[in-house]
């Protein structure tokens, strides 16, 4: 179909680009069989998930001009899906995951309707209102564990099972995340030339115009928030049988929407790679950072510090990011 | 039933009327002009036909239908397009994509918007320009986008807001030659707004004239032209005297 | 009976106090449109302020706010001259995430510094005292003190900006910035001082605050959701308006007492199994949540 077509259509994009993404693409695939220690294993993983939370986010966020700080919630929802349907009724991650991603989508529409009235700043704050009150829900609800949380015991299940998605090596792990990357790509390829796609970049210039050719602004947004939804709900659901235990505090927290947001708008929002070039970043900066520093010697939430740093110089210096100085330094030399 | 029938329309802002009863009917394939002196109402009306600002009383009737109520987008779809005075659909995306933005409105796929973006561009001699981002155009280049964008749309009515705005006059023809096309070739009802004389008067079938929210005058360029209502807002009333004692009238002879 | 008037008295009473919080979010985003993340961070500090001063020198924490006042005032020129200047010519997205980075910097700086435990006070004329009003309204010390202050700094900020000429100058440029400009107003200069104003009231809120509320380097997120709803309540750049909000933001703050009054009424099981207590604070995000969608312009705002 034309959609497929497109999806793989990566013609627009310079030559230099293709090549490097072509290469890292296949040193993704190759890295496991290489050596390697468990810590480069789990932060190249860790960083996958986080590109893909912030292509998600770069949907509504990058292309569509609304900042939203409450992604969160629907890792949690997600998480949560895939947690209790498989300690309560074993049931598998390739069903629990659909669901959860129905469920988080069904979410977004319910609170998107009212959210999407709003812009700007009230935008951002009423996401974060809406994320801090999922996440207190889930403090209190004893049906999902409470602040406490919920486990999975692998002894439980024969790893490695596919179905669950219960693994005792890493490196299951890292391909199945793998996969869902690259169909994150081929699907905002897709997207960033769709109907929508163009849709939201008009939306995002001039909202009066859109409305001239058509658009239906309301309506565009809260479809884009479902589908930035469904990317977060996916990755939460993996995450959940990843880490095997999960609580609201680090699950939902203000601290992982706040990081999806920032990897997004570091790297670039509003273009295909910027999130990854973000997320690259900013997570083996994290883990590294963690594993010299960590809680020793009291330098306790110095990687934080950092990021702050970090952020308040790409804000007020270069807010589109790693990728927009890239874009300005390739104009000018078109010049 | 005429294409188009404004029924007394009242927009009021607070206490200020910006438009005020006023009634016209444009027929299809007309070519009409909307000029009056500045802060007429011109605008406003036009975004009271578009959908932008609700109406405060009156009636809009289009091709039949009232869409007095409707919103923005909903107008758009039954086939009534508008030109703004400064935007382009988005200053990050090529001339061809600008009017993609317009062509996804009837269609979902990306390939048949393209198609049908390049034959608009190649009627409005925007073709070589393709590729180009919108913002680093000429003006008069960009004005065109911005029509060609409308177009997109497949409009059977199509609203342009001062297109002609801070262009030379080689440019004035330029703009001039291409809404003629879109009129008499592409079968498009025009109405534009203008403050450019030789433009309007030359090329519109029929003017409406607005002064301080009303409709003042209607009729041709020339009638219009050697009306005294018109010439007084326009000129004052000065002239008005000066053009009962020789032949002073408006147009300028191109 | 008596609960639901201990409830109600408490929560007024927080209420004030609250508002003063609130009143240097709203006076920031009245003169220049940002609405800053890290203004819970001020109040953090703040905290810190009193609590440090009192105890190392002694003197009660009362006395300890012209301290907090001072350190807020500089604190908040520094933060926009240093920084958030800059975050004013870009995107909005720049802003809010500018002002994010501010907060994470500042809360931090603060768990670098004052590590992570909880510090109370435990000294001072006010502290463990109480008035009993009898009808089961028993108020301590320390919130009264602290609603006093706060009602005489709203008054204060209120002649402030109505009754002096910087006052004028300020209302100014909130709504106008170009035409305050063309009138002579040094803009810039009014930035920095509106920043230094809601500094100031802020912090001094914290060393409030901090006389019942025990501190450690995370409460500032908390404090920044309540002043949103305060300041979204009220009307988004309106003074008299955050201090109305505020007084329903602290009643809301004691829906917990009200839940266990009407349980008690109604002798109902259901309702007693709710944990209102824990779930408090998600009555203030829910209702930011609905005033933005119901009424964007709050109480008495006039910006949208």
């Amino acid at each position: 179909m034309e959609a497929i077509r497109n999806a793989f259509d990566f013609s627009d994009f310079p030559r230099l680009d293709l090549v490097i993404a072509g290469a890292l693409a296949l040193f993704f695939v190759i890295f496991p069989l290489s050596p390697h220690s468990s810590f480069t294993m789990a932060t190249m993983i860790q960083f996958f998930m986080f590109s893909i939370y912030g292509m998600g986010w770069n949907t509504i966020g990058g292309y569509g001009g609304q900042v939203d700080l409450g992604k969160a919630q629907y890792v949690g929802i997600g998480a949560y899906t895939t947690a209790v349907m498989l300690i309560r009724w074993d049931i598998p991650f390739w069903f629990s995951m659909p669901v959860g991603m129905g469920l988080a989508v069904m979410w977004s529409f319910i609170i998107g309707y009212p959210l999407f009235r709003l812009k700007g700043h009230y935008f951002a704050i009423a996401t974060i209102a809406t994320s801090l009150v999922l996440k207190d829900i889930f403090e209190v609800w004893d049906f999902v564990g409470a602040a406490r949380g919920l486990g999975i015991s692998p002894i439980k299940y024969q790893p490695p099972d596919f179905l669950r998605l219960i693994f005792k090596e890493d490196i299951y792990y890292y391909y199945v995340i793998l996969g869902f990357f690259f169909l994150g790509i081929l699907y905002l390829n897709w997207f960033r030339t769709s109907r929508l796609g163009f849709q939201l970049r008009c939306i995002k210039d001039n909202e009066d115009v859109a409305r001239s050719l058509g658009i239906n602004v309301h309506w565009a947004k809260i479809k884009t928030y479902a589908i930035a939804t469904a990317f977060v709900s996916m990755v939460g659901s993996f995450h959940a049988c990843y880490v095997k235990n999960i609580e609201p505090e680090d699950t939902m927290s203000l601290d992982i929407s706040i990081l999806i947001a920032l990897m997004a708008m570091l790297g670039g929002a509003g273009s295909l790679w910027g999130p990854i070039i973000g997320a690259g970043i900013l997570i083996p900066l994290k883990s590294y950072l963690k594993e010299w520093l960590g809680a020793a010697a009291g330098l306790v939430g110095i990687d934080l510090i950092l990021y702050g740093v970090i952020i308040m110089l790409i804000s007020a210096f270069e807010p589109r990011g790693i990728w927009g100085i890239v874009e300005k330094a390739r104009r000018r030399k078109r010049r | 039933m005429a294409f188009l029938e404004i029924e007394k329309l009242t927009k009021a802002f607070g206490g200020l009327r910006a438009n005020d009863g006023i009634s016209f009917s444009l027929e299809r394939r007309e070519l009409a002009g909307l000029i009056g002196p500045n802060g007429a109402g011109k605008t406003t009306l036009f975004n009271c036909i578009s959908g932008q600002y609700p109406v405060t009383s009156g009636r809009i009737l289009f091709d039949g239908e009232d869409i007095t109520l409707l919103k923005a987008h909903e107008v758009a779809r039954r086939g009534i397009a508008r030109t703004f005075q400064v935007y382009v659909a988005s200053g990050d995306l090529t001339v061809e994509e600008n009017v993609m933005v317009g062509c996804f409105m009837h269609t979902g796929s990306r390939s048949a918007a393209r198609d049908k973006a390049r034959k608009i561009l190649k009627e409005l001699n925007l073709l070589d320009l393709s590729d180009s981002m919108v913002r680093e155009l000429p003006v008069p280049a960009q004005k065109r986008v911005t029509m060609a964008t409308a177009l997109g749309t497949e409009p059977k009515l199509l609203l342009l807001d001062e297109v002609a705005a801070g262009l030379n006059p080689a440019e004035i023809d330029g703009i001039m030659g291409s809404i003629r096309h879109i009129h008499d070739d592409m079968g498009v009802t025009v109405m534009l707004i203008e403050h450019v004389m030789e433009l309007v008067m030359n090329i519109s079938d029929r003017l409406i004239v607005l002064d301080y929210g009303e409709k003042i005058a209607e009729g041709t360029p020339q009638q219009v032209a050697k009306d005294p209502r018109v010439i007084k807002a326009y000129l004052g009333e000065r002239y008005v005297k000066e053009h009962a004692k020789s032949d002073l009238s408006l147009s300028i002879d191109h | 009976m008596e609960i639901l008037l201990g409830a109600i008295s408490s929560g007024l009473l927080l209420g004030m106090v609250i508002a003063l919080v609130a009143l240097g979010l709203t006076m920031v985003f009245g003169v220049m449109d940002i609405v800053n993340f890290a203004h819970g961070e001020f109040l953090m500090l703040g905290m810190y302020t009193g609590l440090l001063t009192a105890q190392a020198t002694g003197v009660d924490p009362l006395f300890t706010l012209p301290v907090a006042a001072v350190v807020g005032f500089l604190l908040g020129i520094l933060c926009y001259s240093g920084f958030v200047k800059f975050l004013l010519r870009g995107p909005v997205v720049a802003q809010l995430l500018g002002t994010f980075g501010l907060m994470l910097f500042l809360r931090n700086l603060a768990l670098l510094i004052f590590g992570s435990e909880d510090r109370a006070l435990h000294h001072g004329i006010l502290v463990g005292k109480s008035f009993d009003v009898g009808v089961g309204i028993i108020i301590p010390a320390t919130k009264l003190a602290a609603a006093i202050l706060s009602v005489l700094s709203f008054v204060g900020v209120w002649l402030l900006m109505n009754r002096t000429k910087v006052g004028k100058a300020l209302t100014a440029t909130a709504l106008n910035g170009q035409g305050a400009r063309y009138m002579g107003i040094p803009t810039e200069r009014m930035n920095n001082l509106a920043w230094g104003i809601g500094g100031a009231t802020v912090t001094v809120a914290g060393a409030l605050i901090v006389n019942f509320w025990s501190v450690n380097p995370f409460v500032g997120i908390l404090f920044t959701m309540i002043a949103f709803a305060v300041v979204a309540l009220g009307g988004f750049g309106s003074v008299p308006g955050a201090f109305f909000a505020g007084l329903v933001v602290g009643l809301i703050m004691e829906i917990p007492g009200i839940w266990d009054f009407l349980t008690y009424l109604t002798d109902s099981e259901v309702m007693g199994r709710v944990p209102m207590t824990s779930l408090k604070y998600m009555w203030i995000y829910a209702a930011y949540f609905v005033i933005m969608v119901v009424r964007p312009r709050g109480l008495f705002g006039w910006k949208q």
